[in-house]
């Protein structure tokens, strides 16, 4: 329990109307977008909103004083409970750091606190010919200091990486409340250990992420859409396959299997074609419409060789757009048909995309469960949805061995857990079968240097 | 039977949230969300708040109605929902339990919906009101319960220069035939608050058709909205029979033709209403729709810039966004705003129940209408009309406020 003057100290920091206590406001701290079950509620003893570094630090300053759990929070967007107070405590949410700090255009970076939302660095930075590449599915709502936390990946990762391949430097509000800034401007900086890197994807346990310095690149002047059908799913992933071996290079290449598509068409309301098994849906981005014309055409020459069943171009930024929709509501498309869905985010090697997906329909067959599958076919990160309703007897323990078995598989081929979405309370359990115990054992290491007491954001990746 | 109630509003709104899957995609364009960002104020909170209290782990409080009151029903989230969850339906489900559950039916409500239910009453506040404004007193009532009204004449006489008679539309060429009857459904807000657009739609109706004036009751929107949902459907049943003779029932409210348009869903179990309510729905057609499909063309074009407000009810709740705007390039020039399918904050009472929260949303949409520079923000719906007159006063004259009667 925190006290009421400790309450009270936290209140003279950032005002009363931005310490929330009473039972409903730390009931809507207490979720995120994962399938953490609503109940028993996790919620956090009280919600702190600050809207300045300085605040953040002087409340990692009481927190750490009286051993007050803390988790940073930011829209609350993720799918593995990173943000979910498991302990109580503090929800330190960012939402109110909303500042795009500078944008540098001669240097192309950008400074940005915490609560800036994707979509609106994006579009700041476009504004002068900028690009921010990282999108996230959420990133229309989610923010940079939870994509920084999470090392968010998105669709364009193929091309152009992940968020820490853009993040040059942070600045971290420690445990005891004292203010890192990490790397800096320099491209070259090899000056002591990385500890962007370090901070980057460490889910709120190592600090607390205020501001971020983000690397920028020219935005591609051209932007195309393809669409193309299969019918199977091998055929589609020895396409994409074929297309990077022959040094194509899509800037997005996501694909959907026959249950994705049904899901899909279930929701609009529109048929599906059942000689349709697979579909990817390309981006392309270049100089000028012939460079686009030109990929498009070497596309289709790849996609023919491999039994492409229809092959489309989108003829306006309409048509792009909803190709695009499409994929970004697919998720929820998916979890809407049934009463649960466990999303995976696994992520293998790129040559073992077909294989991986190979088992995991072995998987599926074996426990008698619909595994829909989708994902970033160009970077071999891949979301298995496994469609369940866990009020029937014996299907929950299915799950769970499907889940294992999943991993294992991906594992084997030299994959990893996550790819994308972190480990948060979701994937914990599995995390010494990935990284061994000498890794965990690293990872303990590095919280105790930062944290010792533990209380940033207790109970996540291990 | 209490009970019964009960768990069928719990189930109705179950159904609806259980689909929820918290992605966040509705944070960004509620806009209760972005005047604060507390997550218990947007739709993803509002949504999980009545799947806690569908799947219990939340006890049915006052707390919880306060929170769950705090929603525009503005179905922006709805809009954007990947899985289209109805927000505003779950939120009037739950209103109604909870109000039910809690005993605590807001007296507030309790006494707005008593007036409205009543015509006499009605009557009786828009005479009250219309002394007021006469007297000029209409400024010391506070957000804007009595807003001023800016009237066709005094429309027309800053605008009617030479352009009018140069630019004079024709004859309309309505394709409503003789034998259709056409009803005008009188709204209480446009009785009360805006008489003289309500007089404005009579004249257009009487354009093509001689209308039938019923003294119909209130909508019951209002009712429905605040867990007097038993008031909302005897007046619902009052109005179904007033206009069982009528073709077409032409409403110049948004709220009140979204509401009628939806009353035959509230009667689906009903054996003896189902039918006369699913008849009358379809009836319902919004002012503008009406006039569309009627070819009704503009009495005049002035040479006066306008630019549109959305009202919720008319854009996202009855799918009508056209016809307003061509009404208007046929009536003047017309500018698009910014967000003008955002809500004004005006939202039934919530302008009186949050009036700063109210104020900020506007400020926004004010903003919006004054850098279009039009001269004159039309709308189609007396609720938005208040907050639009509010905009209108707070820009210092820079623009006006009207109800689409008025400039077509």
């Amino acid at each position: 329990m925190i006290p009421d003057d400790i309450k009270n100290r936290i209140r003279d920091i950032v005002g009363a109307e931005n310490a929330l206590d009473s039972d409903l406001d730390r009931f809507g701290y207490s979720y995120d977008a994962s399938f953490v079950p609503l109940f028993p509620a996790n919620k956090p003893e009280l919600v702190v909103r600050p809207a300045t570094t300085d605040e953040v630090s002087r409340i990692m300053a009481v927190a750490c004083e009286h051993g007050i759990p803390v988790t940073p929070r930011g829209a609350a967007t993720g799918r593995t409970g990173g943000s979910i107070p498991l302990k109580g405590g503090i929800s330190m949410s960012l939402e109110r750091m909303t500042k795009i700090l500078e944008l540098d255009v001669n240097n192309m970076m950008v400074w940005a606190e915490a609560g800036v939302r994707t979509i609106d660095l994006y579009n700041a930075c476009a504004a002068r010919g900028l690009f921010y590449p990282p999108d996230p599915a959420s990133w229309k709502f989610s923010t940079i200091g939870g994509n920084v936390a999470e090392n968010a990946g998105g669709m364009r990762a193929v091309k152009y990486g992940v968020t820490s391949n853009y993040v040059m430097g942070l600045e971290v509000v420690l445990a005891d409340g004292s203010v890192l800034l990490t790397g800096g401007k320099a491209i070259k900086n090899v000056t002591g250990y990385n500890l962007t890197s370090l901070f980057t994807g460490s889910e709120g346990t190592l600090g607390i992420i205020t501001k971020a310095l983000l690397r920028l690149i020219p935005m591609p002047k051209k932007r195309g859409t393809l669409q193309l059908m299969f019918r199977t799913l091998d055929d589609g992933c020895n396409t994409i396959h074929q297309m990077l071996q022959s040094g194509l290079l899509p800037a997005a290449a996501e694909i959907m299997d026959r249950f994705c598509l049904e899901a899909v068409a279930k929701h609009r309301k529109t048929e599906h074609d059942p000689a349709i098994g697979c579909c990817i849906i390309v981006e392309i981005d270049g100089e000028d419409d012939a460079a686009l014309e030109a990929q498009a055409r070497k596309m289709e020459a790849v996609a023919r060789q491999c039994g492409v069943y229809r092959f489309r171009v989108a003829q306006s930024q309409q048509e792009s757009d909803e190709l695009w929709a499409i994929r970004r509501g697919l998720s929820s498309a998916i979890a809407s048909l049934v009463p649960n869905r466990l999303g995976e985010d696994i992520s293998v090697p790129r040559d073992a995309f077909p294989e991986v997906v190979r088992r995991i329909s072995a998987i599926a067959e074996k426990h008698k469960l619909t595994i829909a599958v989708y994902g970033h076919a160009g970077d071999g990160n891949i979301h298995p949805s496994i469609l369940c309703d866990l009020s029937k007897p014996g299907e929950e323990e299915r799950v769970h061995r499907a889940v294992e078995e999943l991993f294992d598989a991906t594992l084997a081929v030299g994959g990893t857990l996550s790819g994308e979405h972190g480990i948060g309370i979701t994937k914990r359990p599995y995390i010494a079968k990935a990284l061994g115990e000498a890794g965990v054992k690293a990872l303990a290491a590095v919280k105790q240097a930062l944290d010792p007491k533990g209380i940033l954001n207790p109970g996540k990746i291990w | 039977m209490r009970k019964e109630t009960d768990d069928k509003l719990l189930q109705a709104a179950r159904k609806i949230v259980s689909q929820c899957d918290r992605c966040g995609t509705c944070l960004p364009v509620c806009p209760l969300f972005d005047v604060n960002s507390v997550e218990s104020s947007g739709a993803r909170g509002k949504n999980v708040i009545a799947r806690a209290l569908t799947e219990g782990g939340i006890e049915p409080t006052p707390e919880a109605l306060a929170k769950v009151n705090f929603c525009l029903l503005c179905r922006a989230c709805v809009d954007i929902c990947p899985s289209k969850i109805a927000t505003d339906d779950a939120m009037i489900h739950i209103r109604q339990y909870l109000v039910n559950r809690t005993g605590a039916a807001n007296t507030r409500y309790k006494a707005m919906g008593g007036i409205l239910k009543s015509r006499g009453m009605v009557k009786l506040a828009a005479g009250s009101l219309a002394l007021l404004r006469r007297l000029g007193l209409n400024s010391i009532f506070p957000h804007g319960m009595v807003p001023e009204e800016y009237t066709r004449a005094h429309f027309l006489a800053a605008f009617a220069g030479p352009a009018v008679l140069a630019g004079t539309a024709p004859p309309s060429g309505a394709a409503v035939t003789a034998a259709t009857r056409v009803a005008y459904f009188e709204g209480c807000g446009m009785r009360m608050m805006f008489p003289e657009a309500a007089a404005e739609t009579l004249d257009l109706l009487k354009a093509g058709t001689k209308p039938l004036v019923r003294d119909n009751v209130c909508c019951g929107l209002p009712h429905l909205a605040h867990g007097l949902r038993e008031e909302f459907l005897a007046l619902a049943r009052k109005n179904i029979e007033l206009y069982e003779d009528a073709d077409v029932v032409v409403s110049d409210c948004a709220s009140c033709g979204g509401t009628l348009k939806h009353i035959a869903s509230y009667f689906a179990d009903d054996a003896q209403w189902k039918d006369r309510a699913a008849a009358f729905s379809r009836k319902v057609m919004d002012l503008t729709e009406y006039l569309a499909k009627a070819g009704y063309t503009p009495r005049q074009k002035v040479n006066a810039t306008f630019t549109y407000h959305d009202p919720c009810h008319l854009s996202r709740g009855q799918g009508i966004r056209k016809q307003p705007r061509d009404l208007l390039r046929a009536a003047g020039t017309f500018v698009e705003m910014k967000d003008a399918d955002v809500c004004c904050g005006g939202a039934g009472t919530f302008h009186m129940d949050y009036p700063n929260i109210a104020l900020k949303i506007l400020d926004k949409k004010r903003a919006n209408i004054e850098k279009t520079g039009a001269a004159i923000v039309v709308t189609g719906c007396p609720g938005c009309l208040i907050q639009l007159a509010k905009a209108a006063k707070a820009s210092g004259g820079r623009f006006k406020a009207m109800h689409i009667s008025q400039v077509i």
